[in-house]
């Protein structure tokens, strides 16, 4: 083979590996620890198992497509900034993300998730983008979202946008799966059934992403936010939000 | 009434659209001020062009300035364009009610989407209290609602908005189109609250525990005041929760209450019957507006 044709295939090879380890739930980003306002759904008995394949569904739709449109808008800041983070634009974003979640619990979830993320990314080798972006995010005092960190650390590591932005659907859709898990008499075999089903809606909103601009971007999910605004009067809890 | 005519705007979807001579564009501009020597706030200014009108503005008891807005066509009617811009000067408040529902009306095929567009300034330390009736959409009913409020420093503001799911009493449920909110709040140069809302019944099953689920109405009041620290608005948060409390039926209301990013916090209530929301937000506001300003809120005189 041709030695330059075997290197390409490495590091396509080695981005693909990165970003599966990087989209792991095991990651260890507190992932586990929120169900963003599920667990008052089902406290309330507003869910059940029978309602989730429809109920995972529309959060694809709806908070999904939000992620990823950041997510990707993430990934394209670093293409654009040529490997130089453009600091304002990174803390309009993280404003804007923070500003469209409602929900206390939820938001702060998010921060605390992207804040671990780009905290593990960054001490994975040496990526100065991503330790500038740290640096910068604290002296500007912001909370850096999930979406956001994961889109700028695979813009930094070279994946593509699109495979970056499925990656962080697949893994975000994959850890409220879990939660349902714990919340519900939700057996392994039938969640693995409908994360395989929900498969084409990931890749359907991952695709409607790539063209609905930040500013356009809707969620309509007034039960979950109530789920995730009623969820700190919980009197017991398995979950942070 | 200014008269939209001719080939000139584009429809969803990008396709140029015949903008038919019924469709209207008409802006209502009101600017409240203080007045230096009374300390009441007056309508200082205002542009009016039908259908929108405010007949005058009532004085209230806290010194208040109260107008009630008037859609003298009865609702919005498909491809209308109307806009709505609110300053509250410096140290003032006003106070917005409507004088019923606002209909948005079964558009023709070929209408373009009824928009309504709300530019909204609140000086520092003015109030905006802006407590209309509920958006109802007729069958078939494209509406597209913006808004941007800025809040300069010390702002005040207690703003909400109820979406009935049509014309409930002759059963016309989820029957519209489509309807986007799309809502900025800025407190001094930073956004606090980002809502942007599709709604489209046809296209995605508003019954889905993700979106509405077992409930129909769907309400959001923002509650604000710039420069009240973040501890405090989790007291305020608290006492909210307590007060809603009596509202909560599960199978019939639930109320959920938040703090903003910063500066205010945020209502969402989802409800079966339309008519159990508007108790609640009464509740929520007297107590907001005793814990936050000191004073009682004075209700429009439509609903004492």
């Amino acid at each position: 083979m041709d030695p330059d044709v075997h290197l390409q295939n490495f590091e396509r090879d080695l981005a693909d590996l990165r970003l599966l380890h990087l989209a792991d739930s095991a990651l260890p980003i507190g992932g586990l620890a929120h169900s963003f306002g599920l667990e008052s759904l089902v406290s309330q008995e507003l869910l059940r198992v029978s309602d989730l394949p429809e109920f995972l569904r529309g959060f694809l739709e709806e908070a999904g497509m939000v992620e990823a449109v950041f997510c990707r808008e993430a990934v394209r800041l670093v293409r654009i900034g040529e490997g130089k983070l453009c600091t304002d634009r990174w803390v309009e974003l993280n404003d804007r993300l923070g500003a469209l979640k409602p929900a206390r619990e939820s938001r702060a979830g998010s921060a605390s998730l992207g804040n671990n993320f780009l905290a593990a990314a960054a001490a994975l080798g040496d990526f100065a983008m991503l330790r500038e972006t740290l640096e910068a995010s604290k002296q500007a005092g912001i909370s850096v979202h999930h979406s956001l960190a994961f889109g700028l650390a695979s813009g930094v590591l070279g994946f593509a946008e699109d495979r970056a932005v499925l990656a962080y659907l697949h893994q975000s859709i994959t850890s409220m799966v879990s939660a349902c898990q714990r919340l519900l008499p939700l057996g392994q075999s039938a969640a693995t059934r409908i994360l395989w089903n929900l498969k084409p809606v990931i890749l359907e909103m991952a695709n409607r992403s790539a063209t609905c601009a930040v500013d356009d971007v809707c969620c309509f999910m007034p039960l979950l936010d109530w789920g995730a605004m009623e969820h700190p009067a919980l009197r017991t809890r398995l979950f942070v939000s | 009434m200014e008269m939209i005519a001719g080939v000139a705007e584009t429809e969803r979807g990008g396709k140029p659209a015949l903008s038919l001579p019924n469709h209207v564009q008409a802006s209502l501009r009101l600017d409240f001020a203080r007045e230096e020597l009374t300390g009441r706030t007056v309508l200082a200014a205002s542009r009016q062009e039908p259908p929108l009108r405010v007949v005058r503005a009532f004085a209230l008891e806290d010194g208040a300035a109260m107008v009630h807005l008037h859609n003298v066509s009865g609702g919005l009617l498909g491809g209308d364009r109307l806009g709505l811009t609110v300053n509250v000067g410096a140290e003032a408040c006003a106070q917005i009610t409507t004088t019923g529902a606002t209909r948005i009306y079964r558009p023709r095929e070929e209408s373009l989407v009824t928009t309504q567009s709300n530019e909204v300034a609140i000086g520092e330390n003015a109030l905006l209290e802006y407590l209309p009736d509920p958006l109802i959409p007729f069958a078939g009913a494209r509406f597209s609602q913006r808004t941007s409020i800025q809040l300069s420093r010390g702002a005040g503001l207690f703003w909400w908005e109820i979406l009935a799911p049509g014309r409930e009493a002759r059963g016309e449920i989820f029957e519209y189109a489509s309807v986007e909110l799309k809502t900025d709040l800025v407190a001094i140069g930073r956004p606090i609250a980002v809502e942007r809302v599709r709604i489209e019944p046809g296209n995605h099953s508003v019954s889905s525990v993700a979106r509405l689920g077992p409930y129909r109405t769907w309400a959001t009041f923002y509650i604000c005041r710039v420069g009240l620290e973040a501890r405090a608005w989790l007291e305020v948060e608290r006492n909210l929760r307590e007060t809603v409390e009596q509202f909560c039926v599960p199978s019939r209301t639930l109320w959920g209450i938040s703090t903003l990013t910063a500066h205010g916090l945020v209502v969402r209530c989802v409800a079966s019957r339309g008519r159990d929301v508007l108790p609640g937000l009464h509740a929520l506001w007297r107590a907001a507006k005793r814990q936050l300003y000191g004073r009682d809120a004075v209700p429009p005189r439509k609903v004492n």
